[in-house]
This record gives C-alpha cells, sequence and structure tokens, in this order.
C-alpha cells in the first residue's frame, strides 16, 4: 500500500507531447507505472513511447479511463489544464511545473475541493511508491527502496539526498511526495500526514520541511492534537539562513519573524517531533521512532 | 514586484480608492514647484522599497515652497536599504480625524485569499493583533466568490464599533465611516485580483472631512503572473535589482544570493543549497555567495561557473551536484571547459553523485581534480580550505 499512487493509478499525461513529458513518459513506463493515455489538443491519434494521445482529457477519460493526471502543461496554462482534468472527472492531479501565477493555484485549489480531488504541486517533482511501482512526476526512481516510511518534502533534490541515505541505511519508502516548493500547495502537510495516517503500510513519516509559511508549524499542531498517531520525524532546511531573502523557493522566505526556523522548531518540540539537525542523522531518527 | 508607494497610489486612483493629491519629485525644485501646484502645508516621502521610513525620520513635513525644498534636497542626500533616495512624493498633508487598516492577502494556511481590518492604522498590524486580537478582523474568502454582502457588513460594523464596544453608526442618511471603508475594501479587494497580487494594504486609511484616503498604499504583484500584467510593465525597469548578477540569473530561472562569508556554492534545488549554507555554518565557515540552478547541463553549468567567476567572490568555490536526471559526465565536461578557459584563482571542491557518477569523477580526475561523493567531506574541505585562504 501506499498513498496518492500505486499499482491501480492509470496515468494520463497531460501535454505529453512536450520535450520533457516525453522523456518522463518514457522513464515512468519504464519503472512500472500505467501510463494509459496522453492528451495534447491536435495530436490525437499520436502516441509516445507507446502510449495512445487524445486531444481532449474527456476523450482519454472516456476511451482509457485514467484515474490520475500529471500535468506537464506550461505554468501560464495551468489553471486552464487543471479544471479540464477537473471537469472530465479525474480526482488526482500532479502539477509538476513552477512559476503557476499563485492567484491561478488559488483557483485551482479551491476548484479541486469542491470537487474533492487530491492536488499535489505545483512546483513538485512529483510522487513515487516503490513498493507499487509507480511513479508520478521526474523523482529518480534509483534512490528509492520499498518500506514502511511516508516522506512529505517541499524540496527536490533535498529529497534525494535524504532518502538516499535512507536507502542505504535500508530504511524503505512507502509512498513519497514532493508536495511542491511554493507558499501554497494543493496537498500541504497536516493534509498529506493525514492520508500517511490512513494507510496501513506507513509505519512512520519523514517531513522535509524548510523556513518559509506554517505548514510545518500547521503540521506539528495536528500531531500534538492526537489526530495523528503515527510516530513524526522531520529535517528543516535553512536554520542559518538569512532573513528577508527568497531562499529559491518562491515559499521559502522569512518575513517579519514569520516562518522562522525557531517558529518551526519549537512547533515540532512541543509535538513531541525530533527533528534532524542535518541529513546524516535522519537514518538514525528514523529507525530509532521504527523500533520505538 | 513589489511597487512603490507613488505607483500603487496611481493603481488606487485608477481603481477608485482615493489618494491624497500629489506627485513625484526628483530634485528640490521639482519638489517646491509641486508644493506651490498643491499649497501647502505638504508631505514629502522618499519612494523606498523599505517599511517603517516614518520610524526611520524619512517622512518630512513642510508648511511653505522653500522649506518643502529644503526638506527634500536633505532626503535626496540620503540612503536607506542599501538604496539612495531619488525619488520623492510630494502630497497634500490631510487633516486626519481618525486612522483606520485595511489589506488584502493570501492566508497561506486556508490557502485562501483573506481581508483584514483594524480600527486603528499607521500601526504594525501584526503586533495590533499579537497584542489585542480583538483589534483586528480577519475574513477568510472564497477566491471563487470573493467579499459578499455579509462579508463587507461584517467589516463595517467591525469598524464602526469603537473598542468599548459600541456602535458609532449614527443612523442617519449617510453612509458611516465603517460603511465607506466596506467599499474601499470592495475596490482593494478587485484590485488584489485584477493585479495578481500577494499583498495589498492601505496603512493608514485616513478619515478625513469629506471621506477616506489611502494615506499610504503598498501592493506586491506576483512576480509569476507579471506576464499577464501588461499595465505595470512601465513600472518594471524602476524595481530591477541593482545587482545585474541577480537579474542575470533570474533570466536563467536561477537564484544568486550574495552573502557576507568566504565560500563561493553552486548547487541545484532551493532545500539542498539551504542545507549545504547550514552545513557549512555548522562547520564554522561562511558562505560569499550561492547560484542555485535547476536541472542544468553541460553548458548551464558552464555559464554557472562564468557567473560566479564574474562575481568573484570567496576563498573557495564549493560545488554540489546532485544528478537525479541530469548526468555527471556531462555536467564535469563542462566544468573542465570553463577551468581550461578561464581557471580559477581560488581553490575548487567538487562534490558530485548521481547517474554516470564514474564516468564524471573520471573526467574530473583527469583534469587534476579531486571530486568527492559526500556531502559532508565536501564541506569540510571547503571550510578547511577557505580558512587556509584566510591565514595566507
Amino acid at each position: 500500500m501506499s498513498v496518492i499512487v500505486d499499482s491501480r493509478t492509470r496515468l494520463l499525461v497531460q501535454g505529453i507531447t512536450g520535450e520533457a513529458a516525453r522523456r518522463h513518459t518514457e522513464l515512468m513506463v519504464e519503472y512500472g507505472t500505467a501510463v494509459v493515455a496522453g492528451a495534447r489538443p491536435g495530436a490525437g491519434g499520436t502516441e509516445v513511447h507507446g502510449v495512445p494521445v487524445f486531444d481532449s482529457v474527456a476523450e482519454a477519460v472516456e476511451r482509457v479511463r485514467p484515474n490520475a493526471s500529471i500535468l506537464f502543461v506550461p505554468a501560464r496554462a495551468m489553471k486552464h489544464a487543471a479544471c479540464e482534468a477537473l471537469e472530465a472527472g479525474l480526482r488526482t492531479l500532479v502539477m509538476v511545473s513552477e512559476h503557476v501565477p499563485l492567484h491561478d493555484t488559488l483557483e485551482i485549489v479551491a476548484r479541486a475541493a469542491e470537487h474533492g480531488a487530491t492536488l499535489i504541486g505545483p512546483n513538485t517533482p512529483g510522487l513515487i511508491s516503490p513498493g507499487e511501482r509507480c511513479k508520478v512526476g521526474f523523482v529518480p526512481a534509483m534512490y528509492y527502496t520499498p518500506g514502511g516510511v511516508g516522506v512529505a518534502s517541499r524540496s527536490g533534490t533535498l529529497t534525494y539526498e535524504i532518502v538516499s541515505r535512507l536507502t542505504r541505511a535500508g530504511i524503505g519508502q512507502s509512498t513519497c511526495a514532493g508536495i511542491g516548493g511554493d507558499p501554497v500547495v494543493g496537498t500541504p502537510f497536516p493534509e498529506i500526514l493525514r492520508l500517511f495516517e490512513g494507510d496501513p503500510d506507513t509505519r512512520a513519516v519523514l517531513l522535509i520541511g524548510e523556513i518559509g509559511g506554517s505548514m510545518e508549524e500547521a503540521a506539528a499542531e495536528l500531531v500534538l492534537s492526537g489526530e495523528i498517531g503515527k510516530p513524526v520525524v522531520a529535517y528543516l532546511a535553512g536554520r542559518t539562513a538569512p532573513p528577508g531573502k527568497r531562499m529559491g523557493h518562491a515559499g521559502a522566505i522569512v518575513a517579519g519573524g514569520r516562518g522562522s526556523i525557531r517558529s518551526k522548531l519549537d512547533a515540532f518540540e512541543e509535538a513531541g517531533i525530533p527533528v534532524a539537525r542535518v541529513p546524516a542523522e535522519v537514518p538514525r531518527l528514523v529507525r530509532e521512532c521504527l523500533s520505538g | 514586484m513589489n511597487l512603490r508607494e507613488y505607483q500603487a497610489k496611481r493603481i488606487f486612483a485608477r481603481r477608485g480608492i482615493a489618494v491624497p493629491r500629489g506627485d513625484l519629485a526628483l530634485t528640490a525644485d521639482e519638489a517646491a514647484r509641486v508644493a506651490v501646484e498643491l499649497g501647502c502645508p505638504v508631505v514629502i516621502k522618499p519612494q523606498l522599497g523599505i517599511k517603517k521610513r516614518g520610524k526611520l525620520g524619512l517622512i518630512r513635513f513642510a508648511d511653505d515652497p522653500a522649506s518643502a525644498a529644503e526638506e527634500a534636497r536633505e532626503l535626496l542626500s540620503r540612503e536607506a536599504g542599501g538604496e539612495s533616495v531619488s525619488r520623492l512624493l510630494v502630497e497634500e498633508r490631510a487633516r486626519i480625524d481618525r486612522e483606520l487598516y485595511l489589506a488584502v492577502t493570501v492566508d497561506h494556511r486556508s490557502r485562501a485569499p483573506v481581508l483584514i481590518a483594524a480600527r486603528s492604522g499607521g500601526v504594525d498590524v501584526e503586533e495590533l493583533a499579537a497584542g489585542d486580537p480583538g483589534q483586528v478582523l480577519r475574513l477568510p474568502l472564497d477566491v471563487l466568490k470573493g467579499p459578499g454582502e455579509e462579508h463587507l457588513a461584517r467589516l463595517a460594523a467591525f469598524l464602526d464599533e469603537d473598542p468599548a464596544g459600541e456602535s458609532r453608526t449614527t443612523g442617519g442618511a449617510d453612509p458611516s465611516t465603517g460603511e465607506l471603508a466596506a467599499q474601499v475594501a470592495e475596490a482593494l479587494y478587485g484590485l488584489f485580483r485584477r493585479y495578481d497580487v500577494e499583498l495589498t494594504e492601505i496603512n493608514p486609511l485616513a478619515v478625513v472631512a469629506d471621506g477616506l484616503l489611502a494615506v499610504d498604499a503598498v501592493l506586491n504583484v506576483n512576480d509569476d503572473a507579471l506576464f499577464r500584467q501588461e499595465e505595470l510593465s512601465e513600472y518594471r525597469d524602476t524595481l530591477r535589482d541593482p545587482d545585474p548578477l541577480v537579474e542575470e540569473a533570474r533570466a536563467s530561472d536561477w537564484t544568486y544570493i550574495e552573502l557576507p562569508g568566504e565560500i563561493a556554492i553552486l548547487s541545484s534545488g532551493a532545500g539542498l543549497t539551504m542545507t549545504i549554507l547550514d552545513l557549512i555554518n555548522f562547520a564554522g565557515g561562511s558562505a560569499a555567495n550561492f547560484i542555485d540552478t535547476a536541472q542544468i547541463d553541460e553548458e548551464g553549468i558552464y555559464r554557472a561557473f562564468d557567473l560566479l567567476s564574474r562575481a568573484g567572490r570567496g576563498r573557495c568555490l564549493l560545488v554540489n551536484i546532485f544528478a537525479g536526471l541530469n548526468r555527471c559526465d556531462s555536467l564535469a565536461r563542462g566544468i573542465v571547459r570553463f577551468l581550461e578557459d578561464s581557471p580559477p584563482g581560488i581553490p575548487l571542491v567538487i562534490r558530485m553523485v548521481g547517474n554516470r557518477e564514474r564516468e564524471g569523477h573520471a573526467i574530473l580526475r583527469e583534469a587534476g581534480l579531486d571530486p568527492c561523493t559526500e556531502l559532508e567531506e565536501a564541506v569540510e574541505r571547503a571550510v578547511e580550505s577557505s580558512r587556509e585562504g584566510e591565514r595566507s
């Protein structure tokens, strides 16, 4: 088992004819993801790495019944593409693009809520459920191995850095979800904690957070409330970052004391969530809570 | 993009929010001329990208054109927030009965717009809310619907109530202050949506004899939406980063940030780059700057090296490559080619892992470099060599 994506995922790739989408469609298929369709206006009837392409999401849904979509569309076309997927009945959407306008994300989040859909991203490398041989996005599969740790992260390369250490230490993962580096994302830490809590195969959760925003604090509150019973471990990037500068992620900025490392560390401490000071400490903390 | 006060006020005025009469002055003579046109007293405000100008003594008042010129001359010699004062907004000085606060922003927790109002203006609203939460009203809104009648009525009632809980509404035919403020709030929300705004704030919103005036104006626009904000394009040049390297990096969708320390950093991904900064600081070192690139290829890493070498900062360069999707060998070739073209004057520490790691390392070793695979080792070596640079 896993969360959001698994062996039953039938994936649609929106914008499949783009260069990155083609390459990652191939890598996803190679890994074992059931990529059942692509969509791209005007490209209907063609194929990408053996995947049939349709002119619209509605047509793809009618013909091959995908149940999830990854959107490899330009940031400025994201709102339109996401709404098309929601209206066609898809309930799991992964938005990889960076630089989606904030107001577009707000609208997509509101519409997804109306439809009861799960939204990942924007600005995410996607997700992978190693035990289910399913990856949706461009996470490099070689660093992952099946197991019982659910991972949620705001950052791409940092996740590879940390998860590769877990894998080397023999600690496998149920699902690793890049939730996205933007200040507003479809599935923030509290929501993903709820999903991991409900997944029988996830035994512990690792949150890879960073300065900026208040998602870590919200996750800590949820743990403190008792709603999350599974052990949670965290790593936080940006302990020594200078305030007031946007550290690469639109979401990683400490402004007027909000989003500070202090506030996050205090919240985690209060909730009894151990926080690794450096990536090298993560495998030990995870192992301790798995055996504890 | 954070608009300057005078730019935000032009937008406000265009969208039906009243602002004081005023004009921009670039010289002391111009300030005097504007003061003559407006009639005194006037207020003179430097157009800087910083907050709390008042507390820094940067807001001046003048009772006649001659003193307006004098104040302007003095302000134009000042510098604040790393920026010298070059533009002044000269405005009529309004007679203010009462000050309020209004803002619209995105609440990251509810992931929706929020309308914020306070009964006192000219204050730090977060401090105010921390001290007395009852003084600040937060109305979360549905982005698909915007503020409805009930939101605006609540806002009006809140602002008309005095802190003791009594309503100031007179019940007369004229709209109350709260009702007028609700109209401003509706216009402010319209502007928030129309211009892809992250934060817009009127602090203070002044109650004057004939209505409400936005005495100050904040309008921070989401950079990712500037492509569809034609109307704001005239302001873009005035808001460019003074550091051309920052702008150059931005054009490649990279982040370049200068820091006060000694190690230059080339890395990919925001979270991992922040982690490297942390590890350097924990090891007793300090960063001189960093460039955070997206997925790059041979050409990209060549250009990133070039940018850092032109920045010319640091006693050592730390390069971290985690090639999940790109390839170590092609990145190694880009690095070697750059070093052949322009040998750097500082030691280089390269950590390289991922696709085709062995091939990448071989290419670097052949060029006389000594790459490593562990991040911690790379950081240690970089800190060490930055210290050696210090001793020499």
